[in-house]
């Protein structure tokens, strides 16, 4: 039985396409990344860059919601939410890191691209960075590491606009990107915040070390300056909150399916730890055994609970007719409810699979461990848990001052 | 300022040595640890930055040989009435800086309660190891191999289990210990260990108490092959391998009391491992806040201090409190086994089943409330330079080793609820 029978969702919302899509990169997850692991281990160089490229380019997952006017596959309805929510399933499962940028560049995709608003002049000055055919489109988004405070200025003058940050953090790729989009509080203009699209070797951007970070090793990230880099006009997209906003709700669905792939992982590893392990020396095998069956029910709860949450989140991005468009404050927080709650579960959940295999579940060879930091360091780019509650009480409770 | 030092300690009860030692350590800690554990990951296999920190805690400085008695060389804290509390602190202040160097110093400590201890100190044995750790500025280590491929649980499981699956065999040829087995994940092997402590059967299936033996193994006794280090999450200071024993002979004298005590005492092992794990823990935790404590100061939301956001306080609360409680109790456990004469005999099935207790307490709050630090700090809670996901990777294993949660829950319920068929 496969994840996708196993773990439900509701089918009827994905097409044929959504479906066999996930097929493909399922094997793509199996061949090009966990058969090599167990020798390659997180190399970057030997493993994830070549199965990046292959998903990204061979594959042609960059291309998939691009406009075909641009160059792209054209999948650029909202309907794409369930696309990628299927895709980034199969992806994290192999590598969530590789998940993570490949969540980066189609959230910024939704805010250029999406059919009805696509942004015709970005999209022809950024078709060969984020959607082109020889080099991998690494898209680094530059957003609030504190809820609602940008961590760049960008100040409208002739001509286009500056922009000014010190010692920023991107979310993912500082180190790599063809293309920073980053969230900036605008000066001069009637909007408060915009995404400002400046390519990888623009004039004035810094690079700094390459960080040793937790997991993610597919993502090279460096804290990055930004020294009076000038953009033009064209190139400040997704003005204003409700658009940053629908572009961190695209965002928020793209974690969120990385995270319920790197829980099917961990069952999987799970699994076979259940099935062959023998506990009490009398024969018991590990999965019969009440105490530990309890514990692994918990795991597959969460897991099961995940999708389901992470496939609603899917089908509201879907139908903006319906629920309103994603920028929407009841959707962002929607979205946002959604990931933190996904992402803590998840964390619980292969917290307590590490429980269940003691020394297995902490020792490279069996990989479990490797989810656990993975799905924590993705947890760590949605920024404090206790900051977004304040996003959610606005809402539901009408405060004002939070 | 506070400090961490502001954390609760039961003052009344602390040994003369506690502040002393103490002190000795965190400037160890200070000097040859922390300015460099940031690169400990990548060192996990050579231990070129780890070596030297261990041969000045414990050759240099003499901690490897606290246990043993002066005469020896020692410094005679088995014979003391403060073995628990000063060792906690001891264990506490290397976990500041490194939990993976804790556990390795800790286990030198570990195979030895079973004979440096008193009332059951076996003079025979103290003097033929003594030598190793006591004539030498050089780091040793010793090991306590309990654990064996099919399960590490079931071997310390031994209400119910009862040894019975204990694979690794010692079979008396005249005068000699001949065994035969494979241990795994030992704390210090992985090519390191001078000394294993290995839990071993007389009678392999047997659930007699008397057929469990624990026999010391010198590693370069001939049939010992010790395995390369196993690369891991985190504790990178501490080597985990493979050891096989292939008809390894021993003096008869090696086994550390005989039937029926030997099992009996192993339970005083369990009780100090329980005692370490809350150390480790406690450790880890201090540092964790004073890591939290610098990022919160200095990152600010909304023009002030984050940990000046009510939302945000309200989690570092939490986690002050935890670490002020976990302090606490461990202090109250060590406290225990210092004073048998109150709290009844280290290796009684209630001291064991109250570490353990303890112990997964300890544990689950310490991996709630570092990954909740971690989730304050944004994306940064995942860089190696704040160390908060350094603890939080090590300690993990606290939670996972000596039988893991569940076999805590099991016995805990099998001692309040006097259950007889967990
Ligand atoms: C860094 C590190 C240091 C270590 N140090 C040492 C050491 O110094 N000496 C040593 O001997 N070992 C050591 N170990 C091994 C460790 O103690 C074992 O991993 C642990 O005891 C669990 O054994 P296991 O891994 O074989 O898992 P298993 O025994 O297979 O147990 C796995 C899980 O099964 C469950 N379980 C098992 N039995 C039962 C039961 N009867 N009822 C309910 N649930 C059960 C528990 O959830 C348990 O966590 C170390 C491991 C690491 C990673």
């Amino acid at each position: 039985m496969s994840d996708h029978d196993l773990f439900p969702y509701l089918y009827e919302w994905a097409s044929d396409m959504d479906v066999s899509l996930a097929g493909n990169l399922r094997r793509w997850a199996e061949n090009e990344v966990m058969a090599k692991r167990l020798e390659l281990k997180e190399d970057y160089e030997q493993l994830l860059e070549p199965a990046m490229r292959k998903l990204f380019l061979e594959i042609g997952m960059q291309r998939l919601l691009w406009p075909e006017e641009h160059g792209g596959d054209g999948h650029n309805t909202p309907a794409a939410s369930l696309t990628i929510t299927a895709a980034l399933e199969q992806v994290a499962r192999g590598d969530v890191g590789i998940a993570l940028l490949l969540s980066s560049l189609w959230a910024l995709q939704s805010a250029v691209a999406m059919e009805g608003a696509v942004n015709g002049e970005a999209c022809a000055a950024l078709a060969e960075a984020v959607a082109g055919r020889d080099e991998p489109a690494l898209v680094s988004l530059v957003l609030p590491l504190f809820r609602d405070e940008p961590q760049a200025a960008a100040k409208h003058g002739k001509g286009g606009w500056t922009v000014e940050a010190a010692s920023t953090r991107p979310l993912a790729c500082g180190g790599n990107a063809s293309l920073y989009a980053v969230l900036c509080a605008l000066q001069g203009s009637e909007e408060e915040w915009g995404v400002l699209l400046i390519p990888g070797d623009a004039k004035g951007i810094e690079r700094g070390d390459a960080l040793k970070r937790t997991g993610l090793a597919a993502d090279i990230n460096t804290p990055v300056s930004f020294g009076k880099v000038k953009v033009p006009e064209g190139m400040c997209v997704a003005e204003g909150r409700e658009a940053c906003r629908a572009m961190l709700s695209w965002l928020y669905l793209g974690i969120s399916a990385s995270t319920v792939g790197a829980l099917f992982a961990s069952y999987e590893i799970l699994k076979e730890w259940g099935d062959s392990r023998v506990i009490k020396g009398r024969g018991h095998i590990f999965k019969e055994n009440p105490l530990t069956a309890a514990v692994m029910a918990e795991v597959a709860k969460e897991t099961s609970l995940a999708r389901m949450l992470t496939w609603d989140l899917a089908r509201i991005l879907s139908e903006p007719a319906v629920y309103g468009p994603p920028g929407q404050e009841g959707n962002h927080v929607t979205a946002a409810m959604v990931v933190h709650q996904v992402s803590q579960a998840a964390e619980n959940a292969i917290n307590r699979a590490m429980e269940m295999m003691a020394s297995a579940g902490y020792a490279r060879e069996w990989n479990l461990e490797r989810y656990w930091r993975d799905v924590k360091a993705l947890q760590l780019c949605l920024g404090p848990y206790e900051l977004a509650k304040m996003d959610v009480s606005r809402y539901f409770y009408r405060a004002s001052t939070l | 300022m506070r400090t961490i030092d502001d954390f609760t300690r039961p003052l009344e009860y602390l040994s003369p040595l506690d502040d002393p030692l103490g002190m000795v350590v965190r400037e160890w800690a200070e000097t040859c640890v922390i300015p460099y554990r940031r690169r400990f990951d990548e060192d996990w296999k050579e231990h070129e930055l780890i070596e030297p920190a261990f041969k000045r805690l414990m050759g240099e400085l003499g901690m490897q040989r606290v246990l043993f008695p002066e005469d020896l060389g020692g410094w005679g804290l088995g014979r003391s009435n403060y073995a628990g509390t000063s060792s906690y602190r001891l264990f506490e202040e290397v976990a500041r800086a490194d939990s993976g160097m804790a556990v390795a110093f800790g286990v030198i400590y570990w195979p030895m309660v079973m004979i440096c201890m008193e009332p059951h100190v076996n003079r025979e044995l103290c003097e033929e190891f003594a030598p190793i750790f006591c004539s030498t500025t050089e780091p040793r280590f010793a090991a306590n191999a309990m654990t064996e491929p099919q399960g590490g649980a079931d071997i310390e499981n031994m209400e119910i289990v009862k040894g019975s699956t204990i694979q690794t065999t010692a079979v008396l040829d005249g005068d000699e210990w001949v065994i035969n087995g494979h241990k795994l994940w030992p704390t210090n092997s992985g090519g390191v260990c001078n000394l294993f402590g290995v839990v071993c059967t007389t009678n392999p299936g047997s659930e007699d108490p008397n057929d469990f033996a624990f026999i010391f193994v010198p590693a370069d006794t001939p049939g010992v092959t010790q395995g390369p280090p196993y690369e891991k999450a985190g504790m990178a200071a501490d080597k985990n391998g493979d050891i096989w024993f292939e008809n390894v002979r021993v003096p008869k004298s090696y086994r550390a009391h005989g039937p029926g005590l030997d099992l009996l005492y192993f339970k005083e092992v369990i009780t100090f491992g329980n005692m370490g794990s809350i150390a480790f823990v406690g450790g880890s935790m201090m540092n964790v806040y004073e890591r939290l404590k610098d990022f919160v100061s200095e990152e600010t939301y909304r023009g002030k201090p984050l940990k000046e956001h009510d939302a945000v306080a309200g989690v570092l609360a939490d986690i002050a409190r935890d670490i002020e409680i976990i302090r606490i109790v461990g202090y109250q456990y060590a406290r225990m086994i210092d004073r048998p004469d109150l709290y009844g005999p280290r290796w009684s099935d209630e001291m064991v089943a109250k570490g353990r207790a303890y112990k997964y307490w300890a544990c689950d709050r310490a991996v709630e409330d570092v990954g909740k630090a971690m989730n304050l700090m944004s994306t940064y809670g995942a860089d190696r330079d704040w160390d908060v996901e350094k603890h939080w990777r090590d300690l993990k294993i606290v939670q996972l080793w000596m039988g893991g949660k569940q076999l805590c829950q099991a016995e805990v319920a099998r001692w309040f609820f006097e259950c007889e068929t967990l």
